[in-house]
């Protein structure tokens, strides 16, 4: 009997082994980490008000048409590229790190560098060497930094009834003055602090300058003008353990990179209470909780195996501290992480995986 | 004896882990089914390849009527067994047949059409094995024709060979009874089964290897085997049950000597030359079948599983039934496009045909519907997740060594370590963007042979190349230092003539001319001598053909003669008659190779030319019995059940508007007059 390709083709189904499959796909991985971020999100809404929404949509919506137009230029499958929700992810957590009034142009500006330049140019899903939503987070803290800081939102409970639809729709897309909304949202509060800044972390930048940052008083994340803070770590935290149950992240990882931010900055506390914050509040404030929980993780511009991506954590741990402490910006999580994705490579090298059976003697038992 | 630190633990029962694997779904719908008998197909065809080797011979011939269990040929050295004819019958073709493999390829294969009888050699038990020496039990085991029934098909008796030769000693003895490949319960139906047969089998191999310890070791989702070889077992001392946690691939050699040993054999070494032997049961069994009972190895058992089945179960196949008549008398339903999987999802393959035989390497066939094993779905791009490399066993980075591979790098690749690679196929069951990881491996090895042979045979035409320019370089300077010789003796000459003295050398040149030509006289009176004495070759007949009858000798003699008379090559023709009068009755087993191998190949007996013509098997009448080939491919003993399809009513409705005789009016009344 002669067998030819078409006759093979035609009567039997041709497959290479293995023929079973686990059942976690690359979009299932996707939608599990946007599934993560729901309380996040609840969190952010709730404490900020409803920009957030806003800039999900305009991120979201962003980068899933940039996503389509270049997997058109690139003659890559549309129905694929449809389906592909990695833009979506990168939107949804550059949206939440970025500030919640910011013109919507610079959003989309940021979306573009991250989809376009960080992403698709270095060949699209798994092929980009930095994080995108950092490097877009990046772009706008160097670029626009005036806009950047004066469109930040201190939060309130219940910031969510000041901060409506209109008046965020307002300020993104109509250029209405975000100092309107940041008022009324402070004045929400029962005893409103006097921030310099908007943030904790941008209002301390000056006195970490001046070598006075242990004269700012101690926070306490139970009341009104914290409790965000602690609320929103919380949220993530329930996020990233969702994640960790369905093994799509390693529990290490996080676990890593906060025991190293807290004890570097603990120390450095410690020694020179005059340079840093406290332990606890370096791990509160700012973006560390969502970067070792959705931002050290991402596994593609991460090292590859399980021992490099602690090393992987422990590094960009350190360097947060290293940033935060001497840098002249208010947070650190996306240097650091940049910074980290620059030597995965290195570390992948420095950490080769011992051949099987390196330790073996012939005779085999001793 | 003294016992080290590792064998202790070993006997305390303790169980190591090993780096990577994966929980597949298992499965095992047939593991409390019974293994039945399957009748006889009406064709057996049995490949070759793996029983000839350099130097092999067939023993049949086309027409022959062979028993089941006669050996049909005998391999060349090395590790290569004798194939067995698996029932009774004559042999229809010894021609080119599609094989199983994944791209369905043609090799030289024995066809026996069954006379359905069955009639069997004689089983020559080996009465007192225990007093016999290991070395003439291999050779038993060698010659009745068993190999390793996992999967790998390795000569069993050159792995056991090899634990004991060359001053090794065996220190562990691993029974493989973990079948980790989900779907497979061959091995644990046999272990049900037949547990004391495969105690008795272990005794053998025991007596060959002499080991401290052996080991049986089950996965433990197969409680009743475990049971059954514990029941089996006892009395036996220095034989253990281990039950090892269920994980994919702890039936790999390397996986199960880490979990039951804590060993990491390199890939590079082999495992019996460092006193570990690994054999699965189903071999140990046919090692008792073979020693003890005296029976050959020519079936084993094949799970036949799957959704497009309407029966499972377990069956012993005689090797050389076609793949159409397993699926036949387990009543296959085909889907569209149905895919028929030779030996388990993850080690075996697709068979782009079923009129393949089961060999010994087939441990199960496997029929899913596209319900439960989904049709592959195009591949993504890595994410880098991670995924397979904390999956891998042999601990490598298959994310890498695929990027390197797809880059056409491939002494990076190798550097990677993909020679290590074991082609288990964790890596691409885990990977979310469903790239064929191992498919694009074993590729990559294929790639890398290649490279290989063509490094090998550059360096040899290199070596060649500098010896060919040396041997120039050397014969130019011979010739220069001639030359110059030749130069000086003119040189003197001319100068000789200058001074006018007679030339001295002219009766010494003279001289040794007429010397040269007396020697080429003689070497030419030699060559005239041989030739003379080669024409009185029929001579030597007598010496040769010494036991053949008077008339027969002198018949050859005179062909002989009339043959040199015509001035051919008369040695060869005399070996040649020799080799074909040789009377039948002399067992061709006994008979010397000698002569065989002084002819050209294609003389040799009972030799096929390399591309082979596929005969027409029908074309044969005389030698089959009439009775056997009315029967058409065996016919499933129960009628097959088609179910019937109901169609929908809108269908329905349109087939029967499209049915109705269009008959004109005055036509219908005649009808209904009529009636």
């Amino acid at each position: 009997m002669q067998i030819t390709v078409q006759s093979a083709k035609q009567n039997l189904g041709i497959e290479a082994a293995p023929h079973l499959h686990a059942p976690m796909t690359t979009q299932k991985i996707m939608l599990y980490v946007l599934i993560a971020l729901i309380p996040a999100y609840g969190t952010v809404i709730y404490f900020f008000g409803f920009a957030l929404i806003w800039q999900f949509l305009l991120c979201a919506l962003t980068a899933y048409i940039l996503e389509l137009i270049c997997a058109a230029l690139r003659s890559k499958n549309l129905k694929l590229a449809a389906k592909d929700l990695s833009g979506i992810v990168t939107a949804a957590i550059l949206a939440l790190t970025i500030p919640p009034l910011l013109p919507w142009h610079l959003s989309i500006a940021a979306t573009f560098f991250a989809i376009v330049i960080v992403k698709q140019v270095f060949g699209g899903l798994g092929m980009n060497i930095f994080n995108p939503a950092m490097a877009g987070f990046i772009f706008l803290v160097i670029s626009a930094p005036g806009v950047f800081y004066s469109t930040w939102l201190t939060p309130a409970p219940a910031a969510l009834k000041v901060a409506t639809i209109d008046k965020t729709a307002g300020v993104i897309f109509m250029g209405d003055n975000p100092k309107v909304i940041y008022d009324e949202i402070v004045s929400l509060k029962e005893n409103p602090d006097v921030l310099t800044g908007a943030t904790f972390l941008e209002s301390i930048k000056t006195a970490r300058k001046a070598g006075t940052v242990n004269e700012i008083k101690t926070t306490n994340f139970t009341s009104d003008d914290y409790f965000a803070y602690l609320c929103l770590a919380i949220a993530i935290t329930v996020g990233g353990l969702f994640l960790i149950i369905f093994k799509i992240i390693l529990f290490q990882m996080p676990l890593a990179f906060l025991l190293t931010v807290g004890s570097l900055g603990g120390l450095w506390h410690f020694l020179d209470p005059t340079a840093s914050i406290s332990a606890l509040e370096h791990l509160l404030f700012g973006g560390t909780m969502l970067g070792a929980f959705f931002i050290i993780t991402d596994p593609v511009t991460n090292c590859g195996t399980s021992k490099g991506r602690i090393l992987f954590a422990i590094l960009s741990g350190c360097l947060l501290i290293l940033i935060r402490i001497n840098g002249s910006y208010s947070d650190s999580v996306a240097f650091a992480v940049m910074l980290s994705n620059a030597a995965a490579p290195l570390i992948d090298v420095l950490t080769r995986r011992r051949p099987f059976g390196i330790g073996y003697r012939k005779g085999g038992l001793d | 004896m003294a016992k080290t630190k590792q064998l202790t633990k070993i006997l305390s029962g303790k169980i190591w882990k090993f780096f990577g694997g994966i929980y597949p779904e298992e499965h095992k719908n047939t593991s409390d089914l019974p293994i039945i008998e399957l009748g006889i197909p009406s064709l057996i065809t049995l490949p070759v390849d793996r029983h000839l080797g350099k130097g092999g011979e067939i023993l049949v011939t086309v027409g022959e009527y062979v028993k089941a269990g006669q050996p049909l040929t005998r391999p060349g050295p090395g590790r290569l067994v004798p194939l067995h004819a698996s029932t009774s019958g004559h042999i229809l073709s010894i021609s080119q047949q599609v094989l199983p493999h994944p791209s369905g390829y043609t090799g030289l294969c024995i066809v026996i059409k069954p006379d359905l009888l069955d009639a069997k050699v004689d089983p020559q038990p080996m009465l007192n094995w225990q007093h016999e020496d290991p070395k003439v039990l291999l050779e038993r085991i060698r010659l009745y024709g068993v190999e390793g029934l996992g999967g790998a098909q390795f000569q069993t008796a050159a792995k056991l060979g090899s634990a004991i030769m060359d001053g090794n000693t065996c220190s562990i003895f691993i029974v493989n009874g973990c079948e980790c490949e989900p779907v497979a319960t061959c091995d644990d139906r046999l272990m049900q089964e037949k547990a004391l047969e495969i105690v008795e089998g272990i005794e053998v191999i025991k007596h060959i290897l002499k080991p401290k310890v052996s080991l049986i070791a089950i996965e433990d989702n197969k409680p009743k085997a475990i049971a059954a070889m514990k029941k089996a077992i006892e009395g036996h001392q220095d034989i253990q049950v281990r039950a090892l946690p269920t994980v994919y691939p702890s039936g790999a050699a390397r996986n199960l000597i880490k979990i039951v040993t804590g060993i990491e054999i390199p890939y590079d070494a082999h495992t019996s030359d460092c006193g570990i032997v690994v054999d699965n049961v189903e071999t140990v069994f046919a090692v008792k079948q073979a020693v003890i009972d005296g029976i050959p190895l020519i079936r084993r058992v094949v799970t036949v599983d799957g959704e497009s089945l309407h029966k499972k179960g377990n069956a012993w196949v005689r090797l050389g039934t076609s793949v159409r008549f397993v699926l036949n008398a387990f009543k296959l339903n085909p889907e569209r496009r149905q895919r028929i999987i030779l030996g388990g999802p993850f080690m075996g393959f697709t068979l782009p045909s079923i009129d393949v035989p089961i060999t010994k390497s087939a441990t199960c066939v496997f029929t899913p519907s596209q319900k439960e094993v989904p049709l592959a779905s195009e591949s993504q791009n890595c994410i880098r997740c991670g995924r397979c490399a904390r999956v891998c066993p042999s601990r490598l980075t298959p994310y890498k060594m695929y990027a390197l591979s797809k880059a056409s790098k491939h002494p990076e690749a190798l550097k990677c370590g993909i020679m290590d690679c074991t082609e288990c196929g964790c890596c691409a069951y885990v990977c979310p963007s469903r790239i064929p990881l191992t498919m694009q491996f074993r590729r990559e090895k294929a790639i890398l042979h290649i490279i290989k042979d063509n490094q090998k045979r550059t360096d040899v035409i290199k070596e060649r190349m500098n010896a060919k320019e040396a041997r120039l370089k050397e014969e130019a300077r011979i010739r220069e230092e001639k030359k110059k010789a030749a130069l000086a003796r003119i040189a003197a000459q001319k100068k000789l003539k200058e001074q006018g003295g007679a030339p001295a050398q002219d009766n010494d040149l003279a001289a040794r001319r007429a010397q040269a030509l007396e020697g080429a006289r003689a070497r030419a009176a030699k060559r005239l001598e041989n030739a003379q004495n080669d024409s009185k070759a029929p001579l030597q007949v007598n010496k040769i053909v010494g036991a053949l009858p008077e008339t027969e000798v002198n018949q050859a003699k005179d062909e002989v003669v009339n043959l040199s008379q015509e001035l051919k090559p008369t040695s060869k023709i005399v070996l040649n008659l020799e080799a074909t009068k040789t009377p039948k009755s002399q067992d061709p087993q006994k008979a010397p190779l000698k002569e065989d191998n002084a002819l050209p190949f294609s003389l040799r007996r009972g030799a096929v030319p390399k591309i082979a013509q596929i005969q027409n098997p029908w074309t044969e009448p005389q030698i089959i019995d009439k009775g056997s080939l009315l029967k058409v491919e065996n016919p499933p003993l129960e009628p097959i059940v088609v179910a019937e399809v109901k169609k929908p009513r809108y269908l329905e409705s349109w087939q029967e508007q499209k049915e109705a005789p269009k008959l004109p009016k005055a036509l219908k009344l005649t009808n209904r007059e009529q009636h």
